[in-house]
């Protein structure tokens, strides 16, 4: 019993190690909007998804952390991505989200505009991401083709890694 | 070795500093043979004459068996090989008196050899503290290990072994008699972390009940539940704070663990440097968190080291100086409030402020109008800064200018404080004043602007509350004079770079704290109170920041981060803000009427209308909201500076009364003008608006003409 857990656990884990491994491995991702553009995560990554709630400003940290916030009786850092990415802030409307992203061994919260829906994706429609496009290095995980749009995917280690 | 011990103990034998000193001396050398056995795997090798050191203790021992029936229990000591076998029956047959001679003519030659082996060895040994509390000595050998690897090797070849040596290889330490056998089990420290972090847990529950209690209370006034209610409520908060304080104390330790090795340290150190020193320790069985306990061992080694060393003088320097010749130092602990004192005093030359202004001068550490600028007890706290050390020659034991530092680094690591005192030829006082427990702490909770910050209350001295024009500028500090001391200043807002949002009155509040021996006065623009907080780290993202040592979450399930006062203190002095200046300074950055908005608050799109209309003439901007939770939410936002708001009190969704409550609980929101404008007119109804926080009262009908005028007298217009 405790075997097989393992084995799917490892299974997961793998999926969110490398999403491509297999030429016809299905990606399951959570797609959100931030600013114009569809971005995505795994959807393993995500520890879950709540609406925006009160946050304490902290102070001598770059202006994209907006500051921590309770998560049930964690203190959690919130990061609004728009401002990461360069964006201009805008307000809290009805559709804003906080994304809580879990990592290896970091947890933090992530402001997105909008969440759209989770996306089944075939590994072989990821292509690299275009050099030229991002200045936030090693952000981008990969291009996902849609029929309708593109989508860029993020790698969760490098967003929950302390950059300044 | 044994014998002698357990006569002292049982009260037959006087433990004299002669007696002592053959008794260490012999466990030194059982642990230099120790030393031996393990690394070359026998006992011959070396050579080490126990023969002298066996006879004596023998005499010591046998001397008074005549008199004496000898009680077999164990010492719980290290591996003792026990020597004094073989020839114990020699002295035993002689009177009293003959055996008092003996020990005084063998004490002698013993003290002759002693002296030459000292020159020869080079390593100065066993120093002589008369009558040292002698429970403390022995519990106290098995940690002085390190620090007696040197001990003496004589040269001379052995004479003639024992059978001790050999025994002492498989003699492991037979402890724990019957007798003392304790009702104890040992838990490993990770499993009481994990209980701490629960009771944190647990704490903020608890605070987050009582406040939503408070919240119901006022609600549901006189309700029967209420009773019930508060019942549970206080039952749950007082069996929290017992099972707190439970879990706490199961990680206290006695302080007594860190004293013990101190009288040997003092007594060697004393014969070291050729003083006679006498070392006073009370209050060992005081408690303290473990954690603290072992970090509070390296600093008082070098407390006491000094005060060795540099603070008492030389026989004969005292007796010149009309002081017995014994110097005493004094060791203390003791209990108060929620902080453990730990008082060194030593009645040696004392620290000279004038001296340490010029040594601080002489290093470029101050410049001279510092110096003149400066406090004794200012002068005092050079002591602690890195590489200032008052010895003219520096020695084995101290005088390299590192301790003092160490000191001052431990201990604000642990949030502690430490106080000088002294006086020029009648000795020092170094007061340490730490918190008894670091996971749980309380705070005093004070608000910058909009922001809330938790300060260690262990590090708070006081709060005052001054009024602006008593801060000075010196030299683009601000500074406060607060009785006889010249206290510098700094916002709170100015170091975490909080955003101005509105101006504070004539007054403000300052927060005296003290860290080490330095102190600062933080300016806040509200004290909110005195909280028990349970500390949770920031996590790997936000490690590191600086002047914040984490976070907590409050009864209202916010999040409010602790100071990290040692570099809140740090950080101050890069901060130069002209306090008084910027204070004064009034930001009015709205000239026109038509920069002054005003909210208007109610649910009918008509009398939104009349009241807007009856604005006109003032020609200010005129926002609508169409109940309370709309208002609120426009204000929260933040998108426009309202200057006063216009409340109808009938309303769906969130009524006036709760808006203009809501609306009040934002710190920025406090002078904010609230006009209520309604229908009810009854006196209670007037009373519940100012309760509420209304600033003024207008019934319906009202001519637009009172309104505008209202609305103009409100916004200063």
């Amino acid at each position: 019993m405790n075997d097989k857990l393992n084995q799917i656990l490892q299974k997961q884990q793998q999926q969110v190690d490398e999403p491509h491994k297999k030429e016809d491995d299905i990606i399951q991702l959570v797609g959100f909007i931030i600013g114009q553009e569809e971005y995505a995560v795994p959807i393993l990554s995500i520890q879950e998804i709540i609406k925006p709630i009160e946050y304490t400003r902290v102070p001598s940290v770059p202006d994209y952390i907006l500051g921590v916030f309770n998560l049930r009786g964690s203190v959690i850092p919130l990061i609004d991505l728009r401002r990461k990415f360069k964006m201009d802030p805008v307000k809290v409307t009805e559709d804003t989200r906080y994304i809580v992203m879990k990592g290896k061994d970091n947890t933090a919260g992530f402001v997105i505009d909008r969440l759209t829906e989770a996306i089944r994706i075939k590994s072989s429609r990821i292509g690299p991401p275009p050099e030229t496009i991002h200045a936030e290095k090693g952000l981008v995980y990969g291009i996902g083709m849609r029929e309708e749009n593109i989508l860029t995917i993020l790698k969760v280690e490098q967003l929950l890694k302390r950059d300044f | 070795m044994e014998d002698v011990l357990n006569k002292a103990r049982h009260g037959d034998l006087k433990l004299t500093p002669e007696v002592m000193d053959v008794v260490l001396e012999s466990i030194d050398l059982m642990k230099s043979l120790l030393h031996a056995i393990r690394d070359n795997g026998n006992d011959t090798s070396v050579g080490i004459d126990i023969t002298d050191i066996c006879r004596r203790l023998d005499i010591i021992s046998n001397g008074e068996t005549a008199k004496n029936i000898v009680v077999a229990e164990e010492v719980d000591e290290s591996p003792v090989p026990s020597a004094e076998e073989d020839d114990n029956t020699d002295y035993s047959k002689l009177s009293d008196k003959e055996v008092e001679d003996e020990i005084e003519r063998l004490l002698k030659m013993r003290k002759e050899e002693d002296r030459k082996r000292r020159e020869s060895s080079g390593s100065a040994k066993a120093a002589a503290v008369p009558t040292p509390s002698f429970e403390s000595l022995k519990d106290n050998h098995d940690n002085d290990g390190d620090s007696d690897d040197e001990a003496p090797k004589v040269v001379e070849p052995v004479t003639r072994r024992s059978v001790g040596g050999d025994t002492s290889n498989t003699a492991p330490a037979k402890k724990e008699s019957a007798s003392t056998m304790e009702q104890t089990i040992r838990v490993e420290v990770k499993r009481l972390d994990h209980l701490m972090n629960l009771i944190g847990e647990l704490v903020l529950g608890k605070n987050r009940l009582l406040k939503i209690y408070d919240d119901v209370e006022e609600r549901y006034e006189g309700e029967k539940f209420l009773e019930e209610l508060n019942q549970v409520v206080s039952s749950i908060s007082l069996v929290t704070t017992d099972l707190q304080i439970a879990v706490m104390k199961t990680r206290m330790l006695p302080i007594a663990k860190v004293f013990n090795k101190f009288p040997r340290m003092v007594r060697d150190l004393s014969r070291e440097l050729g003083k006679q020193i006498e070392l006073e320790i009370s209050g060992e069985e005081t408690e303290l968190d473990k954690s603290i306990v072992e970090e509070i061992g390296d600093p008082l080694v070098h407390i006491i080291r000094n005060s060795c060393d540099h603070g008492i003088e030389d026989g004969a320097t005292r007796r010149a100086n009309g002081k017995p010749e014994t110097g005493l130092i004094q060791l203390k602990a003791y209990n108060e409030g929620n902080h453990i004192v730990i008082e060194i005093t030593d009645d040696g030359k004392g620290l000279d402020p004038d001296l340490l202004r010029t040594k601080a001068i002489e290093k470029g550490m101050i410049t001279e109008r510092e110096a003149d600028a400066m406090s004794d007890k200012e002068a005092f706290a050079l002591i602690f800064r890195p590489s200032l050390s008052t010895a003219k020659v520096v020695t084995n034991v101290s005088g390299r200018g590192v301790g003092m530092d160490v000191v001052k680094t431990n201990i604000e690591k642990l949030n502690g404080i430490i106080d000088v005192d002294s006086e020029v030829g009648h000795g020092t006082v170094i007061k340490l004043k730490i918190p008894l427990t670091l996971a749980i702490i309380q705070a005093l909770l004070v608000g910058a602007q909009e922001e809330y910050y938790a300060i260690p209350l262990a590090s708070v001295l006081e709060t005052v509350r001054i009024p602006l024009d008593e801060i000075y500028t010196i030299e683009g500090k601000n500074v406060l004079r607060l009785r006889d001391e010249v206290l510098s200043l700094v916002r709170l807002s100015d170091i975490f770079g909080v955003k101005q949002v509105y101006e504070g009155g004539e007054h403000t509040y300052v927060v005296v704290i003290g860290l080490a021996e330095s102190k600062l006065g933080v300016v806040v623009d509200t004290l909110v109170g005195q909280e028990e907080i349970v500390i949770k780290s920031l996590g790997d993202y936000l490690q590191g920041i600086e002047g914040i040592a984490g976070a907590t979450i409050r009864g209202d399930g916010r999040v409010t981060l602790i100071v990290d006062v040692a570099a809140l203190m740090n950080l101050a002095k890069g901060i130069t803000v002209d306090i008084r200046a910027s204070a004064e300074a009034v930001v009015k950055t709205k000239t026109v009427p038509s920069d002054y908005i005003v909210l208007a608050v109610d649910d009918s799109a008509m009398d939104r209308n009349i009241m807007k209309k009856s604005m006109e003439p003032i020609g200010v901007k005129v926002l609508e909201a169409s109940n309370g939770q709309e208002a609120l939410n426009m204000l929260k936002s933040a998108e426009y500076s309202i200057d006063a708001v216009l409340i109808d009190i009938e309303m769906p969704r969130m009524d006036g009364y709760t808006l203009a409550g809501e609306i009040r609980k934002y710190s920025k929101y406090k002078n904010l003008p609230l006009i209520a404008v309604t229908s009810r007119t009854s006196k209670s109804d007037r009373l519940r608006g100012v309760e509420s926080g209304m600033s003024e009262y207008i019934t319906k009908p009202y001519s637009p003409e009172y309104l505008e005028s209202v609305v103009r007298k409100n916004i200063k217009l």
